[in-house]
């Protein structure tokens, strides 16, 4: 594996690990009742998430390709993007229920805004990142 | 159902006529990775994809494509010299 994909892939895993990073202290605040000064770290890792979006899903053009129009794309470019479509909802699917099972066996309540945000994201950038992941971009 | 590998001279057509990838993906419109792809054998090109291609090259499909390893051109060359 060369220097540019594993660096890509990093950058992917920061991205995630970030997203982890921000709702663990969200849930930590609240959970703890901290004082909500201790949100104003959220920037750090809100930072991060910027910088290895850039780096992951901007600079290389998947964003730009899992977001296009189908017309705009070539026959490669569509097979690419509905093999990623297709093993991200699956995933997503998963994931979404895993939460809402985990949300309901401990008592958390409902899922708030900050946690429908995040996986909002997710659900946008899960196949730009299998892309980023497998393919050679 | 197993997808085959088709083989192809696209590299050497390219090449042979002075063509980069961007340019030649400009011709047949694709994006200049897919040229990539298709010259590494990474992907198989739909039945309108390759008629472009041997549109853009003007030769016929069975001398760019194929499902068995292509043979170098110069020794296609020699075995049609000698009749084989």
């Amino acid at each position: 594996m060369n220097k540019t994909k594993q660096a890509l892939r990093f950058a992917v895993l920061i991205n995630y690990f970030s997203i982890v990073v921000i709702l663990v202290l969200f849930y930590l605040v609240r959970l703890l009742g901290l004082n909500p000064i201790f949100l104003a770290f959220e920037i750090i890792p809100l930072i991060t998430v910027v910088l290895s979006f850039r780096h992951a899903f901007v600079k290389t053009g998947i964003w730009k390709m899992t977001h296009a129009s189908y017309k705009k794309l070539d026959e490669r470019e569509v097979q690419v993007v509905f093999k990623a479509t297709n093993i991200s909802y699956s995933l997503f699917a998963i994931a979404t229920l895993v939460i809402i099972y985990i949300f309901i066996l401990s008592g958390l309540g409902q899922i708030d805004a900050v946690l429908a945000v995040c996986l909002l994201y997710i659900a946008h950038i899960l196949p730009a990142s299998i892309i980023a992941w497998n393919e050679k971009v | 159902m197993e997808i085959r590998t088709i083989y192809n001279r696209i590299a050497v057509l390219r090449k042979e006529r002075g063509l980069s990838r961007k340019e030649l993906a400009e011709k047949i419109g694709v994006n200049f990775q897919t040229v990539g792809y298709l010259e590494r054998e990474e992907y198989n090109p739909s039945l309108d994809l390759a008629f472009r291609i041997c549109e853009c090259f003007d030769l016929p499909v069975e001398f760019i494509f194929s499902t068995k390893p292509m043979k170098p051109l110069s020794e296609e060359l020699l075995n049609l010299k000698r009749g084989v």
